[in-house]
């Protein structure tokens, strides 16, 4: 097995004569905390909907541990281990958290989770990841409440949360501090180095200073192509990002 | 708070609501005028359970449930007619059209979403009506399908329950739904049912945590398809016929109507719906011909003011009862 948990080759994604991916060639080391950044319309997130299957690439290759899977569909990519968050809170807003949790842990039985004759209480497995996800999100004590009446900091906890529920080898995660308030980010910063531990973690992300402490490696996008990749000193001080990236945003 | 969560409901309150459910089926045919009408009710209560699986907890509105009705009646009909079925084999064959023509018309309506499912399945509806309409040697055509048997349940020639007694026939539907009312509530508390749930709250999610909602769907659909296929069935043996209108649209509008104004977040807001809608035509039909506009009045009342239908106004009205009684008990303790 190659020391690479994710690579891609070449991939591509077309709209008409538009790449928005034009020939990516990403390789996510195993164990590491991989941050893609990118100023707006870089391509990250038409990369990040390849990924997760979300859009079928137009062309290249995708390996999850040396098995292309660019025709799996995402929910086919959840058995192999891979996990994702959503960078609009997506959440089963009208169901409890620990719900939320439980459903997410369900979710790799697969075809097991077809059975309708069983009370969900049998299976106590899902129940105790719930639990421990609860616990390490810090949100136990609110593990009954709907999950649509958390505040707005602890509902993207709890997006990224879900999901670690099915044990993932991959998390990929799209711009989990969206929208949070500057004083609930250290918490989001925290959280993510913490499943870096556990998990290796592909991050797509908008906001360079927020990364640079977390991330061992980091690619930096730039019209749907890969400009820079390295660790955050080299990235930081590379002219080109500074250009593209930083650039922009002084 | 967790009140809203349909699964705690289910949890906590389950050996309470088959209590509660007994209890009407008991009841029911004690406090109407006709064994037939009480007979009626559990028939519409079956096929609203049915939608309210798709509508309440899988969140598809479907305009198809008119056909598996309709199937269900011709179905078991047809099989008692021709083949001489006897009344357990004739429901097992509806419970099987229905779930059939569910696979059929599921298959295809759920690879599309929201508003063109909705289409789908409104063309489904009216395809079925018009296949219906047009194999008269089957079907009756317009004249219905005349002569429906209601077999007794015989085990080797021997008659154990008679079942033109429209009393007996009662006590057998109630205990039909009894079964399958406790079995729909075990599969919504089941592993799948609460995955429906989930694609009822967030289906792009759903998909993200591993489900393949196509298969979520299409299971449900046929679940739903049997148990509307046996209502079905049941309405052409309480009658001895089985009208076109079972197959129309409007069927399948009557369907949704009950399942609405009973509640979608409940299964006994179904039996609710329909015994409502069911009783309202016996008796406004009877004051007024043009009673259906005032149906259409209630449907926007229910909407309007009351959003979780019969049963959510009954919960909300017990919980108001219960906290001022509970201050009530302060009170007093502090006096």
């Amino acid at each position: 097995m190659s020391d690479y948990l994710l690579e891609t080759r070449n991939l591509q994604l077309a709209y008409g004569p538009f790449h928005a991916v034009n020939g990516v060639d990403l390789k996510v080391r195993t164990g590491t905390i991989h941050t893609v950044i990118g100023p707006n319309g870089a391509g990250k997130t038409s990369l990040f909907h390849c990924l997760t299957g979300e859009r079928q690439a137009t062309a290249g290759k995708i390996l999850f541990n040396g098995q292309d899977i660019i025709r799996k569909p995402s929910h086919g990519r959840v058995a192999l281990g891979m996990a994702r968050s959503f960078q609009l809170t997506s959440l089963f807003q009208n169901l409890s958290v620990r719900e939320n949790l439980r459903l997410a842990a369900q979710g790799r039985d697969g075809l097991g989770a077809l059975n309708f004759w069983r009370s969900v209480e049998h299976k106590r497995s899902h129940w105790d990841t719930a639990d421990r996800v609860l616990e390490r999100l810090k949100l136990n004590g609110r593990a009954e409440t709907l999950a649509g009446e958390l505040s707005h900091g602890q509902q993207r906890v709890l997006e990224v949360g879900m999901s670690i529920c099915a044990s993932p080898t991959l998390l990929m995660l799209d711009e989990p501090t969206s929208g949070m308030g500057i004083d609930d980010i250290p918490l989001m910063t925290d959280l993510i180095s913490d499943l870096g531990r556990d998990h290796t973690v592909l991050l797509i992300e908008h906001n360079m200073s927020i990364v640079m402490s977390i991330s061992q490696r980091i690619t930096v996008m730039s019209h749907g192509q890969i400009l820079v990749e390295g660790t955050p000193d080299q990235v930081r001080n590379d002219e080109r990002v500074r250009t593209v990236y930083l650039g922009e945003a002084a | 708070m967790t009140d809203k969560n349909p699964l705690a409901v289910a949890k906590g309150h389950g050996h309470a609501l088959l209590l509660l459910l007994i209890v009407s089926l008991i009841g029911l045919p004690l406090i109407l005028p006709s064994a037939t009408l009480a007979t009626e009710i559990l028939i519409f209560g079956l096929a609203a359970l049915a939608c309210n699986l798709l509508l309440g907890y899988t969140g598809l509105l479907s305009f198809g449930q008119g056909i598996f009705f309709g199937a269900g009646a011709y179905g078991a009909a047809l099989l008692m007619i021709h083949l001489h079925w006897g009344m357990l084999g004739a429901l097992v064959g509806a419970a099987l059209f229905g779930a059939l023509l569910a696979l059929l018309v599921g298959a295809l309506a759920i690879r599309r979403k929201g508003i063109y499912f909705v289409m789908l399945t409104l063309a489904f509806s009216q395809m079925a009506y018009f296949l219906a309409y047009t194999l008269s040697g089957w079907t009756g055509g317009d004249n219905g399908l005349l002569d429906v048997p209601r077999p007794n349940i015989e085990i080797a020639g021997h008659v154990l329950v008679d079942l033109a007694d429209p009393r007996h026939f009662y006590a057998f539907v109630a205990l039909l739904f009894l079964l399958i009312f406790a079995g729909a509530l075990r599969v919504i508390r089941s592993p799948f049912g609460s995955t429906l749930m989930a694609i009822r709250e967030n289906e792009t999610r759903a998909a993200a945590i591993g489900y393949d909602i196509r298969h979520f769907k299409i299971l449900v659909f046929m679940l739903s398809g049997a148990i509307t296929g046996i209502a079905g069935a049941l309405y052409a043996m309480l009658l001895h016929f089985a009208p076109l209108s079972n197959i129309d649209l409007m069927m399948s509008e009557n369907i949704l109507i009950m399942t609405i104004v009973g509640g979608t977040g409940s299964l006994f807001g179904s039996l609710l719906g329909a015994g409502a809608i069911v009783m309202l035509g016996d008796v406004l039909s009877e004051l007024w011909p043009r009673w259906l506009m005032l149906l259409g009045v209630i449907l926007i009342l229910v909407v309007v003011f009351m959003r979780g239908g019969l049963w959510g106004g009954l919960a909300d009205l017990v919980k108001r009862l219960q906290p001022s009684r509970a201050l009530d008990a302060k009170t007093k303790e502090t006096l």
